[in-house]
């Protein structure tokens, strides 16, 4: 068996939904114990989120939640109750991290906050994933995927190129993009406390804001303004970056030419049409001066092609063009499977799924994603076997609603 | 300066344009020291891009794109062409921890930056390479591409766009910066493993695959139902209102997102309780989810002609999650991001005062990542190949003069 690269970290994650939860699974699945604290009764709420099989609703069986949670445990726990706090505090007495996705001042409501859990365990880091970050005006404004997604300049680009801005209102990316560039800011954030406490001892306090991760990924754009002095607009899509998927006889490819030497391979590929040959396109500022002028002409000649040969042949010649698939076609697509991008995990609840693989591939500590945990699931275990309650203390906790 | 996490770390970094890049800028912001290799025969096109030169100065020293993804970082000059040089980067790799590329698979396996050669240069180095598809499987692994083309691959732009509409593209190329930080975590957990064990390993990075990943209700559906979820504009399987809608100004528009029936009556009484939101078809979240449609028609007419910063300052004091879709400009001037410690002022000596981003994440025992000035060209040419390498201030002309140092 391949080794796990953090199977040595004791992990606490009191997150709900997505930007935590996501955040927790990178680390379980590379073998960190993650416990899960879920809310008494209902769990987490992306237990009550689709896509379910057959669309019948059920707390064991959410594609959403059973992707966000593998490899982890799950202990049903209320810190709002004293007993609930107490147990909470001992669970991060001997933890390495805890991640939390609260709104800011929620952990200081309850009596955990960073300075009291900082007290309990120097060694703690406290990773917080929220909608805006701990301060600053947006701190107490409530965010969803969408809000944080929008509000940066990649939701305003999205369509990235517009011909009739009333009608082509800005769009989410499919997901949820904002909680996942969180989660994957708040993860490697984090590794970074882990190697700052290797070196002084102590743990500390990580922020991330959704928003601020999204909006870091439009720095392009923003540049264009800070040094240019124009302000980017979906209407111009004046860096070029980004175009539209262009259609071709039986679909749509996706092509760039904003290089010259793609630019000579796309008229290479097209058998140098005459149109395309024009000073005016000569090289990267002109074309994209004269962009308006040159997009219909390459659409056109695009059209008479399929797209099978347009990307095989196009690329041969190293011009940057891909096909525009569905889902469901990547899915299936041999270079995927191939690749493993896809992992068969069986759950006893939900049935065997295909689920999405890792984000990213390691050779030696590969993260590998075990089945997500049902709901309580390991409350006997830690409580009884880690934290030593009775059995009789045990049912009082059951009895009280406390777990 | 506090101690900053990753000191005593050394990156060779091959990488270029911005995926590659925006990795090393995490690692060059937490205390690695990063080693850019450059060369007038390739130059990174993100010293060159003629659409963000500093006030139109063309010096490939001054250009924003290079900036905003390459501060902290040193530079050399290194022909990969000539044997030498390909030889100086070796030696350099055995004095590394990390070894960071992103070129496409053909031109990754001509410049001999294979797994297995490194790794007998140095049994315990740790190899990074960033690709669209990633690097082996079938003829994909070979092809050149840019971050959106990982998107078109795996269904994010099918799955954009408007209801019956065409397949759009998703906003710049935001999979570079999503591979970025994923890369990031999953490296990190490399070093430790390699420090605990003495182990080192290949990270075959994919961005279609993080993208598939970070995508989980989509494949999901289509992995339980076989339901291949295309054209979803804005919709969500649980929130109504659930949209961007039009305010006053040239392309100005306003994220409303109601969750439940609380933030629902916010929502009423901000807007007066009009007549038609005691209408059946919106009473209850599930009533409001089926009617989203006439619900946002109504909603557009409410919003047009508003101001979108101050409507959604009035939405939120009233508890509804709401924002406003901010600009290049606005977003410069956001009094939460200047707080919060997002932006930093760069002070360059070509490029002068320029408003930069920073790590997107704070850290509350290191105050202040590395922001030093991104570098010039081959600004650490004799600090590398003296100081770490060992070379003369002779061998170093000499190198220079034959074009390896070039």
């Amino acid at each position: 068996m391949a080794a796990a690269a953090l199977d040595d970290l004791k992990i606490v994650e009191y997150a709900g939904m997505v930007s935590g939860p996501m955040c927790g699974k990178l680390f379980a699945d590379m073998g960190a114990e993650v416990i899960k604290i879920e809310p008494p009764g209902v769990g987490d709420e992306a237990r009550s989120h689709p896509p379910f099989p057959a669309d019948l609703p059920h707390p064991e069986k959410s594609g959403l939640y059973l992707y966000l949670n593998t490899s982890k445990k799950s202990l049903t726990l209320d810190p709002a109750a004293p007993r609930g706090a107490e147990i909470f505090k001992r669970l991060v007495r001997d933890a390495d991290i805890l991640l939390e996705n609260h709104p800011p001042g929620h952990m200081h409501r309850l009596g955990l906050g960073y300075e009291v859990l900082h007290a309990l365990n120097p060694r703690l880091i406290v990773t917080s994933v929220t909608p805006f970050g701990q301060s600053g005006p947006y701190a107490g404004w409530k965010g969803t995927d969408l809000i944080e997604w929008a509000m940066s300049l990649t939701g305003y680009n999205t369509p990235t190129l517009v011909n009739d801005p009333a009608a082509e209102n800005p769009l989410r990316a499919p997901g949820r993009q904002a909680d996942m560039m969180g989660a994957t800011t708040a993860a490697a954030a984090t590794m970074m406390a882990l190697f700052h406490r290797e070196a002084t001892g102590l743990g500390q306090w990580v922020d991330v804001g959704c928003w601020q991760a999204v909006v870091n990924t439009a720095k392009i754009e923003m540049a264009v303004y800070s040094y240019a002095g124009m302000p980017y607009s979906r209407l111009r899509a004046n860096t070029k970056a980004g175009l539209e998927p262009s259609r071709c006889r039986d679909g749509y490819v996706y092509v760039l030419w904003v290089v010259d030497s793609h630019f000579e391979a796309l008229k290479e590929l097209l058998g140098h049409p005459a149109a395309l040959e024009a000073d005016l396109f000569n090289d990267t500022a002109q074309r994209a001066e004269y962009d308006d002028a040159l997009r219909p002409l390459i659409q056109q000649e695009l059209l008479k092609y399929d797209m099978d040969w347009l990307v095989r042949e196009g690329q041969k010649i190293g011009l940057p063009i891909g096909p525009v698939l569905t889902v469901a076609q990547a899915a299936e697509h041999p270079h995927l499977r191939a690749r493993g991008a896809f992992v068969e995990i069986d759950h006893p609840v939900a049935g065997r799924f295909r689920y999405p693989g890792p984000l990213v591939r390691l050779t030696a500590t590969p993260p590998t994603a075990r089945r997500a945990p049902l709901l309580g699931e390991h409350n006997e275990d830690i409580l009884c076997g880690r934290l030593g309650c009775s059995r009789e203390e045990f049912a009082g906790l059951r009895a009280a609603g406390v777990i | 300066m506090a101690r900053l996490p990753l000191e005593g770390i050394r990156v060779t970094d091959f990488s270029w344009i911005i995926n590659g890049p925006q990795i090393g800028l995490w690692l060059a912001a937490m205390g690695a020291e990063v080693i850019k290799i450059e060369s007038q025969v390739y130059l990174d096109f993100s010293r060159l891009n003629p659409a963000f030169r500093a006030d139109g100065n063309s010096s490939v020293n001054s250009n924003g794109v290079y900036h905003t993804l390459n501060y902290g970082k040193k530079s050399i000059n290194l022909n990969l062409k000539t044997p030498r040089g390909k030889e100086l980067a070796y030696e350099l790799i055995k004095r590394s921890d990390f070894v960071l590329e992103c070129y496409p698979t053909p031109l990754s396996r001509r410049l001999g930056l294979s797994y297995e050669e490194l790794r007998a240069l140095k049994r315990d180095i740790i190899l990074i390479s960033v690709s669209l598809l990633g690097k082996t499987g079938t003829e994909p692994a070979d092809w050149v591409g840019w971050g959106p083309m990982a998107c078109s691959f795996v269904g994010t732009f099918d799955a954009q766009g408007y209801p019956g509409g065409p397949p759009r593209h998703t906003g710049g190329t935001w999979p570079d910066y999503a591979i970025g930080t994923a890369v990031v975590f999953h490296l990190l957990a490399a070093l430790r493993h390699r420090n605990r064990t003495g182990e080192g390993q290949w990270l075959d990075a994919s961005m279609g695959e993080t993208v598939i990943g970070e995508t989980p209700e989509w494949y999901m559906d289509y992995f339980m139902n076989g339901r291949d979820r295309r054209q979803w504009a804005n919709r969500d399987d649980v929130m109504a209102p659930h949209n961007t809608y039009p305010c006053a100004g040239d392309d100005k528009w306003i994220a409303i997102a109601v969750g439940n029936d609380a933030e629902w009556r916010a929502l009423c009484a901000v807007m007066g309780n009009p007549e038609w939101t005691r209408d059946a078809k919106f009473a209850g979240q599930s009533a409001r989810w089926q009617n989203s449609d006439a619900l946002d028609a109504h909603l557009r007419e409410w919003t047009r002609g508003q101001q979108h910063i101050e409507l959604a300052e009035r939405l939120q004091r009233a508890g509804v999650p709401a924002g406003p879709v901010l600009d290049s400009v606005e977003l410069h001037q956001d009094r939460h991001l200047w707080e919060w410690g997002y932006w930093w002022e760069l002070d360059h000596h070509e490029a002068g005062k320029r408003v930069l981003p920073g790590i997107p994440a704070r850290l509350g025992n290191v105050p202040r990542f590395n922001y030093s000035p991104p570098p010039d060209l081959g600004q650490h040419n004799f600090e590398v190949f003296n100081g770490i390498l060992g070379l003369s201030k002779e061998e170093i002309a000499a190198l220079t003069e034959s074009k390896v140092i070039y």
